[in-house]
């Protein structure tokens, strides 16, 4: 009995896949647990694995085709056994006893990648090949896939690679440089092997210990240090080359004066204090606005999906934050909805969760605009990148004492600029200069975020 | 229009063929120059016809063994005409395989003897012709030929060198063996089992002065015990020719004079770089050798040397290891020769064999040096093959366990020299070795009883 193979639906919103690459060819032998191809969602790719094992029968699309959700995409079975030509459509249920049952195990076993992938789904894990059962322990010992080592195909994480970094194992030291670090106790993970494989080797540990003295041979070169692609920077890589290579950029910029949101800030301050302990910020202000003026302007807040644009019906609100080597954007739900007061907590809980690494995959989805706030250095206007599959993203520049002219009279006022890159493909230059103008003129006339 | 490549090796030994082959395999379009046979030294004058001829006296040590066994052979007899034919036989078909290697690698052979006359030409002279031919890159592999010192009245008396003496007729009475390095001891070996009597002359106060003391000791022991009349501490001061015999006149330890007379002398104090290939190009020399730097380059761009020429350890394998090394950089790959784990071997009866630091290196070196020997005489194995006279010697790091160096002295001990190299290589400790199950009954076992016995009294 051939088993079919289909599309699997990998969140509630996704329609269709789309076909990236097959790892398989017609009459090859296929493992429980090997990856057959790999599709694309509006959110990830993932590869997706058989869950039968057998000869991979027939393949009914081709990459870059597009697939509805459960439609058949190929068989896998014994040698000889006839399948049809095209493909049947839909998986469905009406199919012979043995069949429904067939089917049932295979849709559970694409249930768990659903699982898999929602639970998982943040920026980084989402994109780090990974089998099911290394999600798994990964999700149980609350391991970053990203910072695993994968030893399979194309660097794909089995279990026993989380195990093994669980284990630490997932530094490479001789028996000697081993002891020779735990009796000077020196961590082998800050150490740079130079051994086969980058195993450390004793003269590294060696050399930790007692930093080289300056070469004194002038013809000896300071070697710069190599830190490889990976991780957290590879999946940001990875999402700005995607970004800027599909969505043609626009950025817009404004000046808005920021007199009414000081004084805002100033009165809200104690009181914000007083009832959450937390200091109210001109970013929380911001997204707020931004919040406010998205729910009258829905193509901004909006998602391109495959070739269609989605018009998101919740403000959800992702601010770019900081870390240690890298960049995370948890998001502010329901931004609209909220007061000043609960954001301001909540924005404050949520980036120190990013700061310490601690986000939950669900705090990091979800997103339908994005704000990064660079305000607190001397930057005034920016560039910044989409971040997909939104359609727009606003950078905010400092506050800055400047003369502007005001009723013919030149006056100092605490201005900041604002610029919004948006995706060309999805909106216009006039809605988003709208957008734009509309912000402005709510931060210059906050009160009304009051009502 | 001459010929250009991409490297061009000037020869063929050890060095010079593996350095070849990988640049061949990294793509470099490869010449070869040999003057003489493929192969080098090591082939043709050197390591393989000597432990051929090793191969013989083993087994005539053998036959007389085996009549304190019970085995009775009645009169041994041996021709050394076939002996050195078979030792010829081996030479040749080693020399095919190498052929045949760079024929496949596509390398051009180009017999006759190479020189440099300018930084990327090659001229090659054999008795036919004069060839120059274009190289990007060149390495010079011309090895060492035999050290033959001044000492008076040499010129006189007829003496062999390792070149000579694998040519030789018929056996010799009696030979006196000047320099009891590796050579030395190795036909030392050779000709004490053909029964020739064999005088050896050492400067230095022992045998194979490099190795670790407890070797030389026992070397000593066993060459005196097959007849062979050793002098250490002695200088030869001059040569002289007495009817039918050669007299060497030497200095004892004791300043007192003391002439030897043999039929034979062979001359084996040490070699020299051969020079030949620098032609008119001028390089910085390291003493008598090619200086080069980790890379094997010497002080001309794109021109590297390696084995026997730049001097240090002057062995084969580590000639083909800075082969290997020079092909990678040429290739691009940038590549840097180690020589921290280079096994040593001596294949005399039984064969001595050690890598890493001897215990005075390691003292030297300032390491908490410790040292575990095992005595052949508690395994079962070498008992079995009544050869109980050797050892195994683990020189270790009190701290860590650092396995430093590994001398064995026994039979076979070259073949199982590579584990004391994997363990430094590896950076093992004493802890593994002993806790790494050895097979029974081996005569390897009895690394794994020093390192045993070293482990345990570190946990004391």
């Amino acid at each position: 009995m051939a088993h079919e193979i289909f599309m699997p639906k990998l969140s509630s919103t996704m329609q269709v896949g789309t076909l990236l690459q097959w790892f398989k060819n017609e009459g090859d032998p296929v493992e429980i647990g090997e990856p057959i191809f790999e599709i694309m969602t509006d959110k990830i790719n993932i590869e997706v694995e058989a869950y039968e094992e057998g000869i991979l029968l027939k393949k009914y699309f081709h990459a870059d085709d597009q697939v509805p959700v459960n439609q058949i995409i190929g068989y896998i079975g014994e040698p000889g056994e006839v399948v049809p030509d095209e493909s049947p459509g839909i998986a469905s249920d009406e199919s012979t006893d043995d069949a429904s049952k067939e089917e049932s195990s295979s849709t559970e076993a694409t249930v768990e990648v659903v699982d898999n992938v929602t639970s998982e789904g943040n920026l980084e894990n989402e994109k780090v090949r990974a089998t099911p059962a290394a999600r798994r322990v990964a999700r149980e010992n609350g391991v970053n896939l990203a910072l695993v080592q994968g030893r399979g195909p194309n660097g794909r994480v089995h279990e026993q690679d989380v195990l093994d970094y669980l284990k630490g194992n997932h530094v490479k030291a001789t028996p000697l440089a081993k002891k020779l670090a735990q009796a000077e106790g020196v961590d082998l993970s800050t150490v740079k092997g130079t051994g086969v494989g980058g195993k450390v080797v004793k003269d590294d540990v060696v050399s930790v210990l007692q930093p080289a003295t300056p070469a004194v041979s002038t013809d000896v070169k300071p070697e710069a240090k190599r830190v490889k692609l990976q991780g957290m920077r590879k999946v940001i890589a990875d999402r700005m080359v995607q970004s800027k290579n599909t969505a043609p950029h626009v950025t817009l910029t404004t000046e808005v004066d920021m007199s009414k949101v000081k004084e805002l800030r100033a009165s809200l301050l104690p009181i914000i204090e007083k009832q959450t302990g937390y200091r109210v910020s001109f970013t929380e202000i911001i997204v707020k606005a931004v919040g406010q003026t998205l729910t009258r302007h829905k193509k901004v807040n909006a998602s391109l999906i495959g070739d269609e644009i989605v018009y998101n019906e919740e403000v959800n609100v992702g601010l770019a934050v900081a870390v240690e080597d890298g960049l995370l954007v948890p998001v502010l739900n329901n931004v609209d909805k909220k007061g000043l007061a609960s954001l301001t907590t909540e924005a404050k809980e949520i980036s120190k969760l990013a700061r310490e690494m601690k986000l939950k995959p669900n705090q990091m989805q979800g997103s339908t605009f994005t704000v990064s706030n660079l305000g607190m250095y001397a930057i005034d206007g920016f560039t910044p990148v989409i971040n997909q599959p939104e359609v727009a993203i606003l950078g905010v520049g400092r506050i800055q004492d400047k003369p502007v002219v005001d009723n013919g009279t030149i006056v100092i006022r605490p201005m900041m600029t604002l610029s919004l890159s948006f995706d060309h493909r999805a909106i216009d230059g006039a809605p988003a200069a709208e957008f734009l103008t509309e912000l402005k003129r709510v931060l210059e006339n906050p009160y009304e975020l009051l009502v | 229009m001459s010929k250009t490549y991409d490297v061009v090796i000037i020869g063929g030994g050890p060095g010079g063929y593996v350095a070849a082959l990988q640049a061949s395999r990294l793509g470099k379009k490869t010449a070869l120059v040999e003057a003489d046979f493929l192969g080098g030294t090591c082939l043709n004058r050197g390591c393989i016809p000597s432990k051929t001829l090793l191969k013989h006296a083993e087994v005539i040590e053998s036959i007389e063994q085996a009549k304190e066994w019970g085995i009775e052979t009645g009169e041994v007899s041996f021709s050394l005409e076939k002996m050195m034919k078979r030792k010829n036989d081996v030479i040749s078909r080693l020399r095919n395989g190498i052929a045949f290697l760079m024929k496949q690698g596509k390398i051009d052979v180009l017999e006759g003897l190479g020189s440099l006359v300018t930084p990327n030409q090659v001229k090659i002279v054999n008795s036919n012709r004069e060839e120059i031919v274009q190289a990007n890159s060149i390495i010079i592999a011309t090895g060492s030929t035999p050290l033959v010192p001044p000492i008076p009245g040499l010129d006189t008396v007829s003496y062999h060198t390792s070149d000579t003496i694998f040519d030789i007729k018929e056996i010799p009475e009696s030979i006196t063996i000047v320099g009891g390095g590796v050579i030395g001891v190795e036909f030392a070996t050779i000709f004490s089992s053909l029964n020739t009597k064999v005088t050896m002359v050492e400067m230095a106060d022992r045998l194979v002065p490099s190795e670790d003391p407890d070797a030389s000791k026992l070397l000593e022991k066993l060459l005196k015990k097959k007849g062979v009349k050793i002098l250490t501490s002695t200088k030869v001061e001059r040569f002289e020719k007495s009817a039918m015999k050669n007299l060497v006149h030497c200095t004892d330890q004791n300043n007192k004079p003391v002439t030897i007379e043999s039929d034979e002398l062979l001359i084996s104090i040490g070699r020299k770089p051969n020079l030949s290939a620098l032609g008119n190009v001028e390089l910085k020399m390291n003493g008598r050798f090619i200086e080069v730097n980790d890379r094997l380059e010497t002080s001309v761009k794109n021109i590297y040397a390696i084995g026997d020429v730049i001097g240090g350890y002057q062995l084969a394998h580590v000639a083909s290891a800075e082969g290997i090394v020079a092909a990678n950089n040429i290739a691009g790959e940038v590549d840097k020769i180690d020589y921290k784990v280079v096994p040593r071997c001596i294949y005399t009866l039984p064969e001595i064999a050690s890598v890493g630091l001897t215990e005075k290196e390691a003292k030297e070196k300032g390491y908490q040096v410790k040292t575990e020997k095992f005595d052949h005489v508690g395994s079962g194995k070498a008992l079995a093959l009544g050869e109980t006279s050797g050892f195994s010697k683990i020189v270790y790091d009190a701290e860590y366990g650092e396995i430093l160096g590994v001398t064995m002295v026994g039979p076979h001990v070259t073949e199982m020299i590579s584990e004391g190299s994997a363990f430094i290589f590896l950076e093992g400790t004493i802890e593994e070795m002993a806790k790494m199950i050895h097979p029974h009954p081996t005569v390897s076992e009895t690394l794994y009883e020093a390192a045993h016995n070293a482990f345990m009294k570190g946990k004391k």
